[in-house]
């Protein structure tokens, strides 16, 4: 697999220098209800997971298994047989990882969480979790995803080599590198209604636990195409569910007014479909999954329904270190993934702000599906914000995921 | 610790150990032995008096009465009560003739052991006993009498007779022998009176009314019962009880007295919400089963809180507001948590911190809102829907008979419903549509023309208390007619229902007979008709109400038996 490292601004670390500056400075809270006139609906987010899209040209040579796929081949890089390297797996819980001559295996563990359990030393020969020094393992060269489409936006106005082609939309140019990184995981290889298996766990956890995601629209009718402003900002309170587990539609959150999460975006609506100009986007999380997630160049394509929901892609480049400690907390037995052969893709495939050191790129091109449903904002006296409209789709959110149509 | 029982004596101790398992099975043998004893003690307070009325405690008397005698950290960890039996139109009525099973009476025992054992927990024994036996080991007969005789005044609401002091001292005495303890000895006791009928039942007594030869009224323990539970829905406080035992409460300054301090109280919201409880029937909460499939935002804790904004917004309204009684039914004042909020589709102020309670917050229905008063309220929409449909029917039942005192005969057999039900029928698309067609049968429209306009009123919110305007592609039709009187929708209902004079005295009558656990007898409806044309008048408050039937000396009157249905 070429390894191409894509010489993008080194926007990623403009973006970091403008959000400490935001920090900082503490701009005051904007409210979302600019003028009179304006209508302004409120949504919060009740699904988030990496676009995943599959057909048969995207793992042309197969995939790359799960946990168990990994564990195996992890053992035979060290020269031991199949046969032998699933004996060794299968009783590594009774002697530790050792092979018939009682030699410990050190690549015989899970990396990440549940490492310290299995083997009979913490991480089997290793006097470190090689989770977070990857680079003293040998790349295992994954499979990766090729093929003609994959979701996404494109970021860089630009048609290449590496870009894929919207398979909805027919729309080119589509970056998303990401995806070659997790096209051919088993857990990834999926469409919807399935969601990549760790994400669809990770979120259903966070989601009960983490201060709401929000998004608001403004403009003068939202009924009809015209320009916008998009707004991405974190809650104080937690999403509820109903009797399906899905989000609830028309509850209530009020808007932190901490600026560090609040994102403004000059966008349009037309034919239903709501899109954005380029900029940079943070929003904090607050589950061990979730500590953030940001993009530059953020770009979104959403679909409004008539139930008032909306779902589609938002998308940008993402520091792909973000996207490895998501993954390295999950542990790969949760992640259903190789750690190591992850970080190494991730790095061959980052496409965007090159480090002016040494020139490897930081940020990886990525795009997340997104459902959100309507909600009402408020601020923190209980002056509403935006309006909640409509009544929101029957299924919505993690536990329902199987009902989504797409 | 804030209880009714005082410090006694105090002696020395020793400590113990605890052996439930065997106790229980002592218990088991001696309760009716206690039980035949207890019964046998009927002419305990007053050797004059006559038994007139046995009425089970409810579920939440039995909580208070234990908060209120042994302090609010004790547990009450389970529900032995049955919800009883609706007559009419109240819980309450139907309490005078509910009996006690086996069944109940082993779960009343269960209860009655854990909070025993609470009770005399080393940590709290010092406080509520009074005093300690010489050894702990040894059967100490005064200060077990001392504890008896002091938690029976409380537990019983009256006095103990020395016989019945006798009895449960020996019944601490053969426990403390067979297991070698003291307290455990006491908590067989305990649990003897917790499982007899003087405290599980509301036992009343009469005596002969001297100032009216020939009648007779409830004794002075008894009022201070009645008093008690008809306010506070909770026993006696010490001091009405020393108003019983100094006669004082048989006078009319002491009585007014005795009332004029406990409306003062905070428990007054506890008897508000017992008598709403039962008369807007809520016990139909515990068989509500609204589909989860259909109306998804109807979860388990919405039915919870939604029970709660409905005492919540009466308790607010009519005593600390101290609006009429009629303002209810088009307040647009109440509280909502954030999930009640959703389903009503509102936004509130929150800020719900991680692992807090679940907020309630103020909240004012904007003018032209078709979300008024009580018949608005998700507690009202779903307790009278079908599990997966609304029914007009049953919300204008509701309304009839919980509301307005009136009866709808129930349908005949042979009844065919199917159109009714099918929802499907793309001829009938709203159920307008179904009942009149319904209607059209002479058997069913007698009562359904009584019933069905006023649910219809209420078809713009579905059976979880969504609002909706169309029904199956159909626009939803809410008018109707009352009394002659046209009405467009819910907002006109509920003006006309307001100026009916049957919904005041409904309410009036219902209040006096919730007090008195029966029917009013013809005497006491003139009182209540007289006192309805002034209410009506002056405003029909809470307080005012529930002050004027406590000093009127008729409630405390126990009517003929040729009055009375037992």
């Amino acid at each position: 697999m070429a390894c191409r490292k894509a010489k993008k601004t080194n926007r990623l670390w403009k973006f970091v220098v403008s959000s400490l500056g935001w920090l900082v400075i503490a701009l005051p809270f904007t409210p979302l209800l600019a003028a009179d006139n304006l209508e302004t609906r409120g949504y919060v987010i009740s699904m988030v997971h990496t676009a995943a899209y599959v057909d048969d040209q995207t793992c042309p040579a197969g995939t790359n298994g799960t946990r168990p796929d990994v564990l195996i081949r992890r053992v035979m890089s060290e020269g031991y047989g199949e046969e032998e390297a699933i004996s060794i797996i299968n009783s590594v819980r009774i002697n530790g990882g050792r092979d018939d001559a009682g030699n410990l295996v050190g690549t015989a563990i899970t990396l990440g969480g549940g490492a310290s359990y299995t083997g009979d030393q913490s991480w089997n020969d290793f006097d470190f979790n090689p989770a977070n020094v990857p680079s003293a393992m040998p790349d295992p060269n994954a499979f990766n995803a090729t093929g003609r489409f994959a979701f996404g936006l494109n970021l860089d106005g630009e048609e290449g080599p590496d870009s894929w082609e919207h398979p909805n939309t027919g729309a080119r140019g589509i970056d998303n590198q990401m995806w070659r990184v997790l096209g051919c995981w088993d857990a990834y290889h999926v469409n919807k209604p399935v969601i990549p298996y760790n994400e669809s766990i990770a979120w259903d956890t966070a989601v009960d636990a983490m201060p709401a995601w929000l998004i608001s629209i403004s403009g003068e009718d939202l009924n009809q195409d015209g320009p916008v402003t998009v707004t991405f900002d974190r809650a104080l309170n937690i999403p509820l569910r109903d009797a399906y587990g899905s989000i609830m539609s028309g509850a209530s959150f009020a808007v932190d007014t901490n600026p560090r999460s609040h994102n403004e975006f000059n966008g349009q609506i037309k034919d239903s479909v709501l899109t954005i100009e380029p900029g940079d986007f943070y929003i904090q999380g607050e589950s061990q999954f979730y500590p953030h997630l940001q993009f530059f160049n953020t770009q979104l394509r959403f679909e409004m329904k008539d139930d008032g929901s909306m779902e589609g892609h938002l998308g940008g480049y993402q520091p792909w270190r973000d996207y490895y400690h998501y993954l390295s907390v999950r542990g790969e037995t949760d992640g259903a993934i190789d750690l190591i052969g992850i970080f190494y893709d991730l790095k061959r495939f980052a496409d965007a702000s090159p480090d002016p050191r040494t020139g490897e790129n930081a940020a990886i091109s990525s795009a997340y599906f997104i459902e959100a449903v309507p909600a009402f904002h408020v601020d923190d006296t209980g002056s509403l914000l935006a309006e909640s409209v409509g009544q929101g789709p029957k299924f919505s959110g993690p536990a329902v995921s199987q009902y989504t149509e797409q | 610790m804030n209880s009714y029982l005082q410090p006694i004596t105090s002696k020395t101790k020793n400590n113990g150990c605890t052996k439930f398992g065997v106790l229980f099975s002592l218990l088991l043998c001696l309760t009716p032995d206690v039980m035949s004893q207890a019964k046998g003690a009927e002419s305990a307070a007053n050797s004059n008096s006559e038994q007139v009325t046995f009425v089970r405690l409810t579920s939440d008397q039995y909580r208070n009465t234990i908060h209120d005698i042994f302090g609010e950290s004790i547990e009450v960890r389970g529900n032995a009560a049955s919800t009883g039996v609706r007559e009419a139109g109240l819980i309450a009525v139907g309490g005078r003739k509910i009996t006690l099973s086996a069944l109940e009476l082993e779960a009343y025992e269960i209860l009655a052991l854990d909070i025993a054992e609470q009770i005399l927990q080393p940590s709290r024994r010092n406080t509520l006993l009074g005093c300690t036996p010489d050894d702990d080991a040894l059967a100490d007969q005064e200060c077990a009498e001392q504890f008896i005789g002091a938690v029976g005044l409380h537990l019983f609401r009256r006095p103990l007779m020395e016989s019945e002091i006798d009895s449960f001292a020996a019944m601490a005495q053969s426990a403390t022998q067979t297991l070698g303890n003291f307290y455990i000895g006491l908590q067989a006791a305990l649990v003897g009176m917790m499982v007899s009928p003087d405290f599980l039942f509301r036992i009343e007594r009469s005596v002969a009314n001297l100032e009216s030869p020939g009648s007779r009224q409830l004794d002075a323990w008894s009022r201070a019962s009645r008093l008690s539970f008809f306010l506070w829905d909770s026993t006696p406080s010490p001091a009405l009880l020393e108003a019983a035992r100094s006669g004082t409460l048989m006078t009319e300054s002491g009585l007014n007295q005795q009332v004029e301090q406990m409306m003062t109280s905070a428990k007054i919201e506890d008897g508000l919400r017992a008598f709403f409880a039962d008369m807007l029937a809520f016990d139909r909460f515990d068989t509500l089963d609204i589909d989860a499939n259909l109306y998804p935002r109807f979860t388990k804790n919405v039915e919870d809180e939604a029970r709660e904004q409905t005492l919540r917004t009466i308790a607010d309204q009519l005593l600390i507001k101290e609006l009429d009684y009629r303002d209810l039914f088009d307040a647009r004042q109440t509280f909502l948590t954030p999930a009640l909020a959703a389903l009503y589709g509102v936004p509130i102020p929150i800020r719900q911190e991680l692992g807090g309670t679940v907020p309630w917050v103020p909240y004012e229905f904007p003018e032209g809102n078709a979300r008024v008063g009580l018949l608005g309220q998700v507690t009202f929409l779903s307790l009278f829907s079908h599990p997966g449909a609304s029914s007009p029917t049953l919300r204008g039942k509701a309304v009839r008979e919980h509301l307005l005192c009136q009866t709808i005969p129930p349908p005949p057999p042979d009844v065919d419903f199917s159109l009714v039900r099918d929802a499907d029928n793309a001829n009938f698309k709203t159920v307008r549509d179904r009942l009149a067609e319904h209607r059209s049968n002479p058997t069913c429209a007698g009562c359904h023309t009584l019933m069905d306009p006023i649910g219809l009123a209420l078809e713009i919110f579905d059976a979880s208390g969504v609002h909706r305007t169309s029904e199956n592609g159909a626009q939803i039709d809410t008018s109707g007619q009352w009394a002659g009187q046209n009405y467009e929708g819910v907002s006109d209902l509920v003006q006309l229902l307001k100026d009916d004079p049957t919904l005041t005295s409904c309410l009036i009558q219902r209040v006096y007979s919730y007090g008195t656990a029966r029917e009013p007898n013809s005497s006491e409806l003139q009182w209540l008709n007289t006192t309805h044309a002034q209410l009506r008048n002056e405003g029909v408050h809470w307080r005012e109400l529930m002050q004027r039937i406590s000093r009127n000396p008729d409630f405390y009157t126990v009517p003929n038996s040729t009055e009375m249905e037992f």
